[in-house]
């Protein structure tokens, strides 16, 4: 019996045990293949999953090499069944491809006519097809060749796609590393993504998805189209831009709702996107306007559904999704991942940060009892402002008033759901709050100032989830969320995660009313951390008031 | 010495043991002298039993010993197949199919009826001396014809044997071919073998074919072996947990429904087949049963088994299943209807023939994972007599499914454990090579904890019922959530025993949200009571309802405090309220929204009203119906009348039992009551008998007649149903 460091299981989840010396080895051995589901504290897991193995398959990986893998690490015999699996699975990658015939145009062609003979008579595909050539070869519509990959998929015969992508219209970038370098992690995902040709990098907040961004735009040497959340992460991807590339102002442009310029990086919002002027999408046409070469996706978990369909048509481009949590509520995650490309790279939070590029961070889970009275109200509140009457009671607000106090000099955000539970806070704490409504000069003109120290404190809706960077902010208090959602209390995590200068680590705080849903709600938003390997430490109000901690 | 029966008179004790150890049929039971041995021996059943345990090649030789005349001798045999042949004979002759005479080899007399009238293809040896010789000379048509009927079947038709075609007709005169019959031609037996060049088979099997396949490592087939025991004790011990919390309900007709196999495949997290074998297992080793409720579950066999070690408990799954007649491939076989598990359809025949036969093969070849078409003909050449050829395939493929899945292979080869097992060695072995358990977890944390190895069986329990399961193998996963930690609760444990019980088995320090969340599901378990009751009593009085529970008057109510303001009362709440009025209190009722219930009490039945029936008084019938009735009753006394008349005669020309009609028998108790006269009745008893009863009537009552029987001297009471006729004495 060997002393391996990974227990296959039978429903082909892998155990990694994390303190095991040939741990790490193991982790980039089988990281090609298997997805990573959860990455505690001691022992994490991945899962065998199709998609993974034709990831493999597609990156030159055969099935002897992953089982021989298996075997190697494994500290139990591997389950035979999981064996034959994965190798039934990888035999079923390649046995269709999808060409660029000089004559026909895009075909489907096969080495296995049976395959070929029972997808063409599957419902979802036959639309797709054009005419028959041969026994081997069928045309494909060549604005279905996204849909066909993920109806393929589906069906469990991916086709191998050897169309290859446009070049799209070429435009010199580079990366300018004076007094910065690209961490080795960023330059694996940029390599990974652009071998692979589509797909999505997974790094944690403040891991530098930007950089890789730019990596990928260095490698493409392409027009590039950009898509983010909202105009302040268009500006600040600018920014970085004008950074670490060669690219010139006049070289970026600007696509919002401000501003709607075309040059040969633009950097667009979802927002204006999914505009609709007279019930159509009126800038979908951004995505034909020029001949990209490459499209970023930033924080592509939020993606919206028309550009989930738009995608679908633009398969011949390079496409790249940056995320940091690709956990959707709606459990689309299947969607991002046949439409913008398979994950090519994710690790596990707590490695980068044992590797100092993200702060270490505490999270604290500070328990509010409620007043007998506000007991009463949320007693007797309707269901769907049961909720709301326990995340905005007045006792967080004290908690809240003391955690401030208590880290006085540091760069603090308050960060909630609820807008008049904000203007609250605000008031009482004596700091400016940014809202949805808050101009996007005026936000910056704050966020500018609390980079700059000139204010410490900020109160912030969830306009400042995403892609607000804030280098310096070392503690951020949760007072409300968007019920139970996992990714938002990464994300918001992920506000402080940036490095300090000093090596501080940052220190989250969530304010929960206990014995109410606000805690049921904790519990499913904390999950992902959770499994990211982040332990929440959970303290009681009454501690803070008597000034314990 | 002729007959087989001298034959065997004739041999030694140890002869006729390796007859009987080859052909266990012969003594079970065993013939009370040799003469019924030989006759047992050469019937056609036994014969048929012993014919299967041939394989081709001494099929082939046994065909070629059936095809010449007796007396005949083994070099003819040789010659005849193969000079390989002498120790297929001597086997033949072994189990007793071929036997020595004193002019040389014969067969039992039914041996050719047994093995079809043409072995081999081979037709009737010739009535007449043939000359064979002027075969070479045969016209060109003769010889299409015979080329034809070579290899057998021997028959040929053709259109009128009066009238044969150019080749027949000179094949008929030459006696080379026998008319049957008008339409019919055979080949003699000679004939055949001389043409096909003296020897009887085409091709002589001599050799089992090679048994080809993947060469393995034996080291990694001893993994893979071990990890499908450890997987197939835990499948077997899950499925039994699993109904033991969750019994089946098996089908009328027996066995278990297909839902319920679909629903245990996805607790496995196996395929059906794989379930349908599984639960086949727990049934063939008496681990479930199906109670009279047709309820299917763990017996109490299952906990003894649980006690074992594992190979103990192994080898006890593993030799039900090497003997069973029950095939349970044929649950989810695709063709066959849907057959139910530990239902009544699964016995077949040579299940355990082949099975056995699986084994061998592939005990003789170590270290091979067979081709599954190599192993189909080293199988056929092993047992080339079919009784049930359709599923013989089937069976053996099933059979290396089922051998992977107990760990008698692993990656297909046969394991060290396999090996073991056929030839019936200690199985020790498993218990030192299966993974070692392990007594501690990893908590995690995301509320997951890591056993990373089997765990030992009572903390495993004992986390079963505190976290649920969410991925198993050589590990488990579990996790814990509310609803999981209050199910510990409900089973008794208290906050502080799960969480003492964690920590002292988790090997890292127990993260501080698993402690809140057990402290504070413990806090809330049980905050909320359900409780049955009849009536509450509340005052916000307290010191009133001190007083009601300290009145003695009041202890009928069987009163409990259950919060200072609120009792609760055994009583309903109208005999409440009647009681506490007679001791002085001043009740009043409460609705069940909280109103008291004020007025005069005026209840309404929910039932239909149902008056009673005037009894005395009849009303006054019309004239019509009057007439009506007279008209009816004079016909019908004139009927009765003369029935009773020719009964009367009937009963004194018999001395029979009074009879009566129900009307006359309460007509005439009626009458002889009010005058105390002594009664003749007929009296039938339970079981229909009737007897002759002389009483004096005393009263009638609920449908009894009270009277004093003279034979008992006691009083005693008749049903008037069973009173059968009255007569005045």
């Amino acid at each position: 019996m060997s002393d391996g460091p990974l227990i296959v299981q039978s429903d082909k989840t892998l155990l990694l045990d994390i303190d095991h010396p040939l741990s790490v080895e193991c982790r980039r051995a089988i990281a090609p293949f298997a997805e990573l589901e959860r990455s505690p504290e001691h022992i994490h897991t991945y899962r065998l999953t199709p998609l993974g193995l034709w990831n493999a398959r597609a990156a030159g990986h055969d099935a002897e090499q992953v089982i021989d893998t298996l075997i190697k690490y494994s500290r139990y015999a591997v389950p035979h069944s999981i064996l034959i699996d994965v190798a039934e699975t990888m035999s079923r990658y390649g046995r269709l491809r999808l060409e660029m015939d000089p004559v026909h145009g895009l075909i489907l062609i096969t080495t296995d006519t049976a395959v070929l003979e029972e997808v063409i008579r599957a419902k979802k595909i036959a639309p797709l097809l054009g005419a028959r050539i041969d026994s081997e070869t069928i045309a494909v519509l060549p604005s279905q060749r996204g849909q066909i990959k993920q109806s393929l998929l589906r069906l469990g015969w991916p086709a191998e796609d050897f169309a290859g992508y446009v070049d799209g219209q070429a435009h010199e970038i580079s990366l300018v590393e004076n007094g910065w370098k690209i961490r080795p992690y960023q330059e694996l995902a940029a390599e990974g993504f652009w071998h692979g040709g589509s797909g999505v990098v997974v790094l944690p907040c403040g891991a530098g998805k930007t950089i890789v961004g730019a990596a990928a735009m260095a490698h493409a040497k392409a027009t590039t189209l950009i898509l983010v959340t909202n105009t302040v992460a268009a500006r600040q991807w600018r920014d970085e831009l004008l950074k670490r590339t060669t690219l010139n102002e006049d070289e970026i442009g600007e696509y919002s709702g401000a501003k709607k310029e075309i040059r040969p990086v633009t950097i667009a919002t979802y927002q204006v996107m999914t505009k609709k002027k007279n019930g159509v999408y009126a800038h979908l046409d951004l995505f034909d306007s020029y001949d990209w070469g490459l499209i970023i996706y930033d924080e592509v978990h939020l993606l919206p559904a028309p550009i989930f369909r738009f995608t679908a048509d633009i398969q011949s481009r390079r496409r790249l999704g940056l995320t940091a949590t690709l956990v959707r509520e709606d459990g689309m995650e299947g969607e991002v991942f046949s439409l913008i490309g398979p994950k090519r790279f994710d690790v596990p939070w707590k490695e980068i940060e044992s590797q100092g590029y993200i702060a270490p961070a505490e999270c604290i889970e500070v328990r509010v009892n409620l007043t007998e009275a506000e007991r009463l109200t949320y007693a007797t509140a309707e269901p769907e402002n049961r909720y709301r009457t326990c995340a905005t009671t007045r006792t967080k607000r004290e908690v809240v008033e003391l955690l401030v106090e208590k880290h006085k000099g540091e760069q603090i955000l308050v960060i909630g759901q609820y807008l008049d539970q904000l203007d609250e806070l605000s008031e009482v704490l004596g700091v400016p709050v940014i809202k949805g409504d808050t101009p996007v000069k005026e936000r910056e003109i704050l966020f500018n100032k609390f980079r700059s120290g000139e204010i410490t404190c900020l109160v912030v809706s969830k306009v400042a989830n995403f892609s607000i960077d804030l280098p310096d902010a070392t503690i951020a208090i949760q007072v409300s969320g968007a019920f139970g959602s996992r990714q938002e209390e990464a994300q918001r995590l992920g506000r402080i995660l940036r490095p300090k200068s000093d090596g501080r680590s940052a220190t989250f705080y969530s304010v929960i009313s206990r014995d109410t849903i606000d805690q049921d709600f904790a519990q499913n938003r904390q999950r992902f951390l959770a499994e990211q390997g982040y332990s929440y430490k959970i303290i009681d109000a009454d501690d803070v008031f008597q000034g314990k901690i | 010495m002729r007959s087989f029966s001298d034959y065997l008179r004739s041999v030694d004790d140890a002869d006729l043991i390796s007859l009987f150890s080859a052909r266990p049929d012969l003594v079970s039971p065993v013939p009370p002298d040799i003469a019924s041995l030989a006759v047992r021996a050469c019937s056609a059943p036994s014969l048929a039993r012993a014919i299967d345990l041939l394989n081709q090649w001494q099929l082939q030789v046994l065909e070629a010993t059936a095809s010449v005349n007796e007396p005949f001798t083994a070099k003819i045999i040789a010659s005849l197949t193969d000079k390989e042949a002498a120790p297929a004979l001597d086997y033949l002759i072994k189990i007793g199919l071929v036997y020595p005479s004193d002019d040389g080899l014969r067969v039992p007399t039914q041996l050719r009826e047994v093995i079809g009238g043409e072995p081999a293809g081979l037709g009737p040896a010739s009535m007449v001396k043939l000359k064979l010789s002027e075969l070479d000379d045969a016209p060109a048509d003769s010889k299409k014809i015979l080329e034809r009927l070579i290899w057998g079947p021997p028959r040929g038709s053709v259109g009128d044997v009066k009238n044969p075609g150019p080749g027949v007709s000179w094949l008929l005169e030459k006696k080379f071919l026998v008319a049957l019959d008008q339409r019919t031609v055979i080949l003699p037996r000679e004939v055949a073998i001389e043409l096909r060049g003296k020897k009887i088979h085409k091709q002589v099997s001599a050799k089992s074919p090679e048994l080809t396949g993947t060469k393995r490592d034996k080291k990694q087939i001893d993994l893979a072996a071990i990890a499908n025991v450890s997987t197939v004790l835990r499948w077997v011990e899950e499925l039994l947990n699993f109904w033991a919390e969750e019994p089946a309900d098996a089908l009328r007709a027996g066995g278990l429904g297909v839902r319920d196999l679909k629903v245990l495949s996805n607790h496995l997290g196996v395929d059906e087949a794989c379930t349908a074998f599984i639960a086949e297992l727990a049934y063939l080793s008496s681990l479930i049963s199906i109670d009279a409720n047709d309820q299917i579950l763990p017996s109490n066999k299952f906990d003894i088994w649980l006690m074992q070690t594992p190979a103990d408990r192994w080898q006890m799954l593993a030799s039900q299943w090497l003997i069973t007649s029950r095939v349970s491939g044929l649950v989810s076989r695709l063709e066959s209807k849907n057959v139910a598990a530990l239902g009544p359809e699964l016995d077949r025949v040579n299940a355990s023939k082949i099975r056995g036969l699986t084994l061998a093969l592939l005990k003789e070849n170590p270290d091979i994972a067979p081709d599954w078409n190599s192993f189909k003909s080293v199988l056929d050449w092993r047992a080339p007599v079919r009784r049930n050829s359709s599923l013989q395939d089937e069976l053996a493929e099933w059979t290396l499914r089922e051998a992977e899945w107990l760990g008698i292979t692993g990656q297909g080869a046969i394991s060290k454990y396999g090996i073991g097992f056929i030839s019936g060695d200690d199985l020790e072995v498993i218990n030192e090579d299966l993974p070692k358990t392990v007594d501690h977890i990893l908590i995690q944390s995301d509320n997951t904890a890591i056993a990373p190895g089997p765990l030992e069986h009572e903390i495993s329990q004992s986390l079963a019922m505190m976290a649920e399961i969410e991925s198993r193998g050589g590990a488990t996963v579990y996790r814990f959530t509310e609803a999981t930690i209050r199910r510990a609760l409900d089973h008794g444990k208290t906050g502080d025993e799960i969480r003492s019980f964690l920590a002292k088995t988790s090997k890292t320090p127990m993260p501080q949200p698993l402690e809140y969340l057990i402290a504070d599901v413990a806090k809330k378990h049980g905050k909320l009571r359900v409780g049955n009751t009849s009536s509450f009593i509340r005052c916000e009085d307290t010191a009133l309802i001190s007083q009601i529970i300290n009145d003695k008057k009041l202890e009928i109510l069987g009163l409990r405090r259950i919060a200072p303001e609120v009792v609760i009362c055994d009583v309903d709440a109208t005999d409440a309220m009647r009681i506490l009025r007679e001791c002085g209190y001043l009740p009043a009722g409460e609705s069940t929204n909280g109103m008291i219930l004020t007025g005069i009490k005026s209840n309404r039945a929910s039932s239909k009203p149902r008056p009673p029936r005037i009894i005395g008084e009849v009303e006054i019938p019309t004239q019509e119906a009057l007439t009506a009735a007279i008209r009816s009753l004079r016909t019908g006394e004139k009927s009765t009348h003369r029935q009773t008349r020719l009964r009367q005669v009937a009963n004194e020309a018999l001395g029979a039992l009074p009879r009566s009609t129900a009307n006359e028998t309460m007509d005439i108790l009626n009458q002889f009551i009010s005058e105390e006269k002594t009664l003749s009745i007929g009296y039938a008893d339970n079981n229909g008998g009737v007897t002759h009863r002389i009483i004096d009537p005393i009263r009638i009552s609920a449908g009894s007649l009270i009277a004093r029987d003279h034979a008992t001297g006691e009083v005693q009471s008749f049903r008037i149903p069973r009173i059968t006729g009255v007569a005045p004495l």
